[in-house]
């Protein structure tokens, strides 16, 4: 649905023609590429400052993350400005959405902000938030939920708009209320789409967390990250790096089971699973029809 | 028990005088000012009566169908139904299209409970009797599966339970077995009579295909197109309960080669 997705695809398991696991082909792939940068860095084709070995940005992260544990504080700060700003945003996104599908008015009155929100580099915005909301941790919050708001309000809206015209129709000659459509048809309809965008939101939530925090911050990822770079501690900026790596993956993997728990009805193994269900729950109800 | 639930548990009993339940009178419709899609529709309809509504492409079938539906409203003439006027979408008229429209986030049970869902609320007693319907569609065993999980027909079985648990008592089919199989919709044709023998309702269905038309049909409705008319009303008295076997006789076969002449002289 969203362009920005990149279809991962579930590949445990399985075998290639030529017999090696495809786990193992990651495997090999991964060793050559740290090989590769571990020897660039040792037999100094390219500067140790510029570019910390493998090696010494896990030594670097061994020593924040374990040895000092300075880092886990700032994990969390972070993760907890994109959590909320991602909420708010949402949150907004999908009830203006809601708004504009309901009502043809609303949807004509907001379209001109929406298209000026879509034009302008909404990063910009940053330093503007900052100046009005200070240097905690509202201001990235504040960023994280302008970021991602577009993406989900464009789905949202998308979504409860594309509604099947014959379904429409059967609902109307069923004499369905405007909010039972919308409850029943329009809102389950859309959920694809909305869950898409959710998915994209995540990782735009991250950037504008990050942004926010180059801006202006005492604690967080970025605050680190942009420290160690002044100071030219490279590995240390690497390893807090891989944890931003590592909270986008947590974040979009708890998006993309959401989305599967959710849209349940596009996953074949999860609807076996929901029906049989489901025909356990109702044994008394189906035992009691006529016997054929 | 009293006269008017007896009245309503039995609208079509045995030795009553069948009523007439859809007259339209120099019907037409119009749309965006200048596209004829319908013009001058006379027509009765008898309680427990089979229409077939055939005609090619374009000429105001499924027009026509929404209508009767309350869907759109006409831009001239008499529409009545049992007896009063047409404006909006009744309880007494169902409609079902050639896609199946289920819902696919719902169970096969909650797609045939979605009018009482609609209506209020789902009771015990109302799911109880969605299994019944879906037993009389054939569908025993697939309560609780998915739409994804099932068929084209077996989709349009349900969307057929669903339609009769509205609890209309017209119903009106847009094309629903066009997107099938031959062989899919000839079994669902002659069960689609013996349910209507069951619910004793009264049916408009939409087709392209003439002998399917004559097979399923009191009375078939040929339509022209530009602009739509109902060009003529062919009778069909064949014996019911009808089998396959029936379109091998000749007069059902008289039937398909007068409709056939009627919609070549049009074209
Ligand atoms: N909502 C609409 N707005 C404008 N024109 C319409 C609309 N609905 C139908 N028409 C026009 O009315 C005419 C009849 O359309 P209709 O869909 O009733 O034909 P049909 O007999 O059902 O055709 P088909 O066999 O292809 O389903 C067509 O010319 C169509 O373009
Ligand atoms: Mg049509």
């Amino acid at each position: 649905m969203s362009a920005t997705e990149i279809p991962l695809e579930n590949s445990a398991g399985r075998t290639t023609t030529s017999g090696i696991p495809y786990w193992a082909q990651h495997l090999l792939v991964f060793v050559i590429f740290m090989t590769i940068w571990e020897m660039s860095v040792r037999f100094e084709w390219v500067s140790a400052l510029i570019l910390p070995s493998p090696f010494d940005v896990v030594a670097a992260w061994w020593d924040l993350a374990i040895v000092r544990g300075l880092i886990w504080s700032h994990f969390a700060v972070t993760l907890t400005e994109v959590v909320v700003g991602f909420a708010i945003g949402a949150g907004f996104g999908v009830t203006i959405a809601v708004l504009s599908a309901l009502s043809e008015t609303f949807r004509r009155l907001v379209q001109p902000y929406m298209v000026a929100l879509q034009v302008t580099p909404r990063i910009a915005i940053a330093p503007i938030i900052v100046a009005w909301l200070g240097f905690g941790m509202e201001p990235k919050m504040a960023i994280a939920a302008i970021i991602c708001f577009f993406p989900i309000f464009i789905n949202s809206l998308t979504g409860l708009m594309q509604v099947d015209s014959e379904s429409l129709e059967m609902f109307h000659s069923m004499r369905a209320s405007k909010w039972k459509i919308f409850r029943h048809l329009q809102l389950p309809g859309a959920m694809p789409v909305i869950m898409a965008g959710f998915k994209t939101g995540i990782s735009l939530a991250l950037i504008g967390a990050i942004v926010g925090e180059f801006v202006s911050a005492s604690e967080g990822l970025g605050v680190l990250i942009q420290r160690f770079s002044f100071q030219l501690l490279l590995p240390q900026a690497f390893a807090c790096l891989i944890m931003l790596t590592v909270m986008g993956l947590i974040l979009y993997g708890t998006a993309t089971f959401a989305d599967r728990r959710i849209v349940f009805w596009q996953h074949e193994d999860l609807v076996n699973r929901i029906s049989r269900r489901m025909r356990a729950k109702n044994a008394d109800l189906l035992g009691k029809g006529p016997a054929v | 028990m009293n006269a008017v639930s007896q009245l309503k548990e039995s609208p079509g009993t045995a030795g009553a005088a069948r009523q007439e339940i859809i007259s339209a009178e120099h019907i037409g419709k119009t749309f965006g000012g200048s596209v004829v899609a319908l013009e001058d529709i006379n027509f009765t309809v008898q309680q427990g009566d089979f229409i077939s509504l055939i005609g090619p492409s374009g000429c105001g079938k499924s027009t026509l169908l929404r209508l009767v539906a309350g869907l759109l409203p006409a831009s001239g003439g008499k529409l009545n139904v049992m007896g009063s006027p047409m404006t909006k979408p009744r309880p007494e008229i169902g409609m079902m299209f050639q896609k199946p429209t289920l819902l696919a986030w719902k169970s096969v049970m909650d797609n045939v409970l979605l009018p009482k869902t609609l209506a209020g609320g789902a009771t015990r007693k109302d799911r109880e009797k969605a299994i019944e319907l879906l037993h009389l569609v054939g569908l025993e065993g697939f309560e609780y599966s998915f739409p994804n999980q099932l068929s084209g027909g077996m989709q349009q079985r349900v969307a057929l339970a669903r339609l009769l648990n509205t609890g209309a008592e017209i119903l009106l089919l847009d094309e629903p077995f066009g997107a099938l199989d031959e062989f899919t919709r000839e079994r669902l044709n002659v069960e689609l009579l013996r349910i209507q023998r069951e619910v004793k309702a009264t049916i408009l269905f939409v087709t392209h295909n003439i002998q399917e038309a004559v097979f399923l049909a009191d009375k078939v409705f040929v339509m022209t197109p530009r602009p739509g008319r109902l060009e003529e009303i062919v009778d069909v008295p064949l014996a019911r309960p009808r089998e396959m076997e029936i379109t091998k006789s000749d007069e059902f076969n008289r039937r398909v080669f007068e409709i056939r002449d009627v919609l070549g002289a049009a074209t």
